[in-house]
């Protein structure tokens, strides 16, 4: 019993992705720009992140909170249809977003998701 | 009964305290009320404060404006108290020889030698010897990783990178072979091109090994023993970094040069010294030992220090109308530290710690215009004002109010602008000293070193303990408790170091840790207020004799601090003696002692004037 137990778990980790920075975004092509940006954000503080489309019309802040959730770093960031940017953090409420920007912020906001994650001060955006 | 109201002008509060005095000489002591001082202590722009006070105190005493018989005040005389700082060494980098400012994410790790060559010259580079390459400003990262990548194929070996932008990791991630890469360098197209160069970036948590060595950089650049003394300075000024650019170019330098600050004469009531401020605050204030008690001052004119004395004269002369040539400095500290100073000719930002003497001044006079400032009282609350004793005499009245306090006692009033303290021997004689530096001058240590050029939150981090947000749900205080909030903290505060005041936490906007911040906080407290208190018992003291004090009763705004009155404790612990905050009428805490010591003076005057009221 136990050892089923066990080998469950190990099963079960398998199947789990490695924890990443979850960006969910609308597809649309004025977007392929911002998301360049923001794994460049990402990257360049050595983060990993994995980015996801997302069909239904929702606001930054939402498709943020539920790619938040989605994450094991408990982080996640919103694209909406124009391009605006939201980080949110699953231990947040869901209303109250860690930061939201414009298209312009897409770099500086991936460099904030990230340092969310190592838990640093965020960097000041020049937009 | 006869009710009185006795008040305390003091540099930054004015205090009062209610009393009702029986025939028999009892008094009972009904309420305290406190106020800030309008206007420079001791003038007729106090009236204002005191009005507002004397009214607080009656209503909360629950007595009628009416029934008040005399308002006592103190020979309240003005003290003004100036700070000036003169930094007094400079580090300048000359050809921009090196870089060595601390990106947050440089890229690559290693070390990298070869000629600097520009991002566009690479591709009519001829193949051969090795290159650093440098990427101007808005050059995109996945351009110059291609051009770098498409050199190296052709045979020309890039050994390293320097960077505009914040884009180091992006580059070295793209490279075929990996180079350290050194990023965030604002002012790159003033890297001289053509030079032999080094680029060194230390794995993540390490600090460079070969550009903070000088044998390192003699290695790297075959340099002779002569040239690598020239190089030396290089090396020490690169000691901690994770990343650095050494640039060899022919007259490159680094230097540490010492401002001349001008000198400062004190005069004694017997001798006149000169003192070279840039020799340091132990210098000096060896010579002021030397010459005290000091009659007066002077800075050298066209420095800091002058032009610090000359406003300090200039604002005491106009309150008093007394004559500048007749103000007299009564009493300097001066105080080494380091202000964090933007390296001259630095391609990065960089910054270095350059040594600096604070020095606060203090002038007093005894001709305070209290006659006008009681006639104005007078006319304002139409009831009789008195001129109590002197502050001092009262402040120590006050003081033995304090249960468990005994003769013969000291006081030691830590203020904004002075420390003051007063000793009374069992005859009843007081002896009395005004020192320049408190606790403004903390603040401006705070703020320099710190390199916050916000005055306003220098005095936070004074007075209130820090934290770091450790989560948007919790902080860790200084001694390693944790708090746990039920609202998220705001985004500016997340990871950063704060300062718990009583109007809520507010970040504080710098790279330091808490540990530094907390270092330099007590530092500042140490060196101004411990150093004044040990200065000023020594001053008081029967001959000198710090041992021959009983009691100490620390007084004063700086005795509220959370440690200062632990810091002044643990230093005279050694002399044995009693200290602590003082506590007047058991009810006050380290308030109300001037005031409360006027209504118990002019109680036992009247009592001896009138034996036989006392008597009946």
């Amino acid at each position: 019993m136990l050892s089923g137990d066990l080998h469950d778990r190990r099963a079960d980790r398998e199947k789990r992705t490695r924890p990443t920075v979850v960006v969910r975004y609308r597809p649309v092509p004025a977007n392929r720009r911002c998301l360049r940006e923001l794994g460049a954000g990402l990257e360049e503080e050595g983060v990993p992140f994995r980015a996801e489309p997302v069909g239904e019309d929702s606001t930054a802040r939402e498709l943020a909170y539920g790619a938040a959730l989605a994450s094991d770093l408990d982080v996640g960031v919103g694209v909406d249809a124009a391009g605006n940017t939201c980080v949110h953090h699953a231990k947040l409420p869901p209303e109250v977003p860690a930061l939201a920007g414009p298209p312009s912020a897409a770099r500086g906001m991936g460099h904030n998701a990230a340092r969310l994650v190592v838990g640093i001060p965020f960097k000041t955006i020049d937009q | 009964m006869t009710l009185v109201v006795g008040v305390d002008i003091g540099n930054s509060t004015t205090e009062a305290c209610a009393a009702e005095i029986g025939e028999d000489g009892l008094i009972t002591y009904l309420a305290g009320a406190l106020a800030r001082t309008t206007g420079v202590k001791g003038t007729t722009e106090n009236v204002a404060g005191v009005v507002e006070v004397v009214r607080d105190a009656l209503a909360a005493a629950g007595r009628a404006p009416a029934d008040l018989d005399t308002i006592l005040i103190n020979e309240a005389t003005p003290v003004i108290s100036g700070l000036a700082m003169e930094t007094i060494t400079e580090t300048i980098i000359t050809e921009s020889t090196m870089i060595g400012h601390n990106p947050d994410t440089p890229g690559g790790a290693g070390l990298g030698v070869g000629t600097t060559v520009s991002l566009g010259e690479l591709p009519g580079r001829a193949p051969g010897s090795p290159v650093i390459c440098v990427v101007g400003a808005g050059v995109d990262y996945e351009r110059a990783a291609g051009d770098i990548n498409a050199a190296t194929a052709r045979g020309v070996p890039v050994t390293g990178a320097i960077v505009h932008g914040d884009d180091a990791n992006l580059i070295a991630n793209r490279l075929r072979r990996p180079i350290p890469v050194v990023d965030e360098v604002t002012l790159v197209e003033k890297v001289p091109l053509g030079m032999p160069a080094a680029v060194e970036v230390a794995e993540p948590g390490r600090t460079i090994r070969t550009l903070s060595n000088s044998y390192g950089i003699a290695t790297v650049f075959q340099l002779d023993p002569e040239q690598t003394r020239m190089i030396a300075p290089v090396a020490r000024a690169l000691v901690g970094n994770r990343s650095a650019v050494v640039v060899r170019t022919p007259t490159g330098d680094i230097t540490d040069r010492r401002i001349p600050a001008g000198s400062l004469t004190l005069i004694g009531e017997t001798a006149r010294r000169v003192v070279k401020v840039d020799a340091g605050a132990e210098e000096i204030m060896a010579t002021l030992r030397g010459v005290r008690p000091l009659a007066d001052a002077a800075g050298e004119p066209g420095t800091h220090v002058g032009g610090m004395f000359a406003r300090v004269r200039d604002t005491m002369s106009e309150l008093t109308a007394m004559p500048v040539g007749e103000v007299r400095i009564k009493d300097v500290l001066a105080v080494d530290t380091f202000v964090p100073q933007r390296v001259t000719g630095g391609l990065a930002g960089e910054f270095a710690l350059e040594n600096a003497v604070a020095l606060a001044a203090m002038v007093r006079t005894s001709r305070g215009p209290m006659e006008r400032l009681a006639a104005r009282l007078r006319a304002e609350l139409g009831v009789r004002v008195l001129i109590g004793g002197v502050e001092a005499d009262m402040a120590v009245l006050g003081a033995l109010t304090t249960p468990g306090v005994g003769r013969p006692v000291a006081i030691l009033d830590l203020g904004g602008g002075s420390t003051d303290a007063a000793v009374t021997t069992a005859r009843g004689q007081v002896e009395s000293v005004h020192l320049a530096g408190a606790g403004d001058l903390v603040t401006s240590l705070i703020d320099s070193e710190l390199g916050l050029e916000n005055p306003g939150l220098a005095e936070e981090i004074k007075k209130f303990p820090l934290a770091k947000a450790e989560s948007f749900f919790h902080i860790r205080m200084e001694d390693g408790t944790a708090r746990f909030f039920d609202e998220p903290l705001p985004p500016d505060a997340f990871a950063r170091v704060l300062v718990l005041t009583d109007t809520g936490m507010h970040p504080i906007p710098t790279r330091h840790t808490m540990e530094k911040i907390r270092q330099v906080r007590r530092a500042a407290k140490e060196r101004v207020f411990v150093v004044n208190a040990l200065r000023a018992l020594e001053q008081v003291a029967p001959r000198g004799n710090v041992r021959q004090i009983g009691f100490v009763v620390v007084l004063g705004g700086s005795a509220l601090d959370f440690e200062i009155p632990d810091m002044i404790a643990q230093a005279v612990a050694e002399f044995g003696i009693v200290s602590g905050t003082g506590n007047i009428r058991g009810t006050e805490g380290p308030r109300n002692a001037v005031a409360t010591g006027l209504v118990a003076h002019y109680t036992a005057a009247r009592t001896a004037e009138e034996p036989a009221h006392a008597l009946g």
